[in-house]
């Protein structure tokens, strides 16, 4: 493992060598800097459980309100993920029904036909880059079947989304020229909004019966939303459901595939599955960190934070802290006690923590029914990305 | 075994009414709403669940 402090004691955390497996890294700032500043960005950085979910619980302190300070293309905060509460409040009455579990259940024969499907494809191969073959795609149709729009759009999808979280795909290789990259982030941003826009004229005085229609006939206070605010919907809906289920979905098949005891576990007993998924969830936490921005000048285990400052909030740190979880370096499918933070805490809980629950579990459920047996292929290593770990490159074998 | 919940301290994680759902039911939103406040010893497990697995500890379990 690389040196986790450089010589000016700043975290070089989000690398790719400490991301294929963090948990070591976690537990050394936990011990020994629960307040760091991060390399280049010189950010703090926050790592043990408490502290973690007390800032997410406590927005008036740590604010979401950070359209400004992320780079995601936006020209407006995205709702409800960018504003704090009492006005995040609002929108989540009206948009936590269109996302409860009861809802997200209806999707379940799309979503497992959409698995099965893509596992057909390959599964008589006996090889398949992972994140290409499976954990890209899969989400992106989820999020095509909630907004009603035809699997035809697939491709467009993709692109929209790379473009603001991955800018650099459509740059020439290894060009790091970040105004271009901000450029590109800008110009699709541009290209989400209008994508949107055309959506709702092409509903007008026909809604449809899917998350787009139900947005547009929605109120709030008696008062329908306006198209600003539903395209500040869409935007985060876009950006927030396809990576985050995509790594996910990386993280937990690399673990199994490098884990045989465990992935025999549930292959024998599928029932653990549910229980696998969560505890996968705690272990991995795809999503290490979130963001917020200090809305007053805070002290914490003796570093100065400066009101205005960004801070990092390791909740891949807070769900593998040992004062919180017994046992928590090991992974444990039948876990009883399990209250790890990968879809945040507080107001600001993961919107769509019901809907990644479900694609996770039917997407388990399909792969293990085809493929019950399979490796990472000899001589290759697996590539996480940092941030968000997307296992980028999975190169996986099996006996057809 | 009494059963109480801090409404307030719910999100909507949904962790409760999925392992215990006899014992928790969800509102339109998802929130947590207790079936009951005494719970009987077959339900005991399920209850337990509940309050062990809620990230924001807004269940809280009283006796045994």
């Amino acid at each position: 493992m690389p040196e986790l402090l450089d010589e000016n004691q700043k975290i070089r955390l989000f690398l790719p060598d400490v991301m294929r497996c963090p948990q070591p890294a976690y537990a050394d700032l936990r011990a020994k800097c629960p307040v760091g500043r991060m390399f280049f960005t010189n950010s703090p950085v926050v790592s043990r459980f408490e502290d973690v979910v007390w800032a997410l619980r406590h927005p008036e302190v740590f604010s979401s309100e950070m359209d400004l300070q992320v780079a995601l293309g936006t020209e407006r905060p995205m709702i409800p993920q960018q504003i704090d509460p009492p006005a995040q409040t609002r929108y989540r009455r009206l948009l936590d029904p269109l996302f409860s579990r009861k809802k997200m259940a209806e999707l379940v024969p799309a979503i497992r036909a959409h698995a099965k499907a893509l596992i057909g494809d390959f599964a008589e191969k006996g090889e398949c880059e992972f994140d290409s073959a499976f954990a890209i795609p899969l989400p992106c149709t989820a999020f095509l079947c909630l907004f009603g729009l035809p699997l035809s759009e697939l491709p467009t999808f993709l692109e929209l989304k790379d473009g603001i979280i991955r800018p650099h795909k459509f740059l020439p290789p290894g060009s790091a020229d970040l105004e271009k990259a901000q450029e590109i982030r800008f110009s699709t941003g541009r290209r989400i909004y209008a994508y949107f826009e055309d959506e709702m004229k092409r509903r007008a005085g026909n809604p449809g019966d899917d998350l787009l229609g139900d947005l547009l006939v929605a109120e709030i206070d008696g008062k329908k939303l306006e198209h600003n605010e539903i395209l500040d919907i869409c935007y985060l809906l876009l950006l927030a459901g396809l990576d985050t289920v995509t790594a996910t979905l990386g993280c937990n098949i690399a673990y199994l595939a490098g884990n045989p005891d465990q992935r025999r576990r549930i292959v024998e007993n599928p029932k653990l599955i549910p229980g696998a998924v969560e505890e996968l969830l705690r272990w991995e936490t795809p999503v290490t960190a979130v963001p917020r921005v200090a809305k007053q000048d805070v002290t914490l285990h003796h570093v100065e934070i400066k009101a205005g400052e960004v801070v990092t909030f390791l909740i891949g740190s807070a769900n593998t802290d040992d004062e919180h979880f017994p046992d928590a370096q090991s992974v444990d499918f039948e876990r009883q006690r399990n209250i790890h933070v990968a879809f945040g805490a507080g107001p600001h809980r993961c919107l769509g923590s019901h809907l990644a629950r479900m694609e996770l579990q039917v997407a388990m459920e399909e792969w293990h029914a085809r493929i019950p047996e399979y490796w990472i292929k000899p001589g290759e290593t697996p590539t996480y990305s940092p941030g968000i770990r997307e296992v980028m490159y999975l190169p996986l074998v099996w006996n057809a | 075994m009494r059963l109480r919940l801090d409404e307030a301290k719910c999100t909507g994680h949904g962790r409760c009414y999925v392992l215990g759902p006899d014992v928790f039911g969800e509102d339109e939103a998802g929130h947590c709403v207790l079936r009951m406040t005494e719970v009987p010893r077959a339900l005991a497990d399920q209850a337990r669940a509940g309050e062990q697995n809620c990230p924001e500890g807004a269940i809280a379990i009283e006796g045994d």
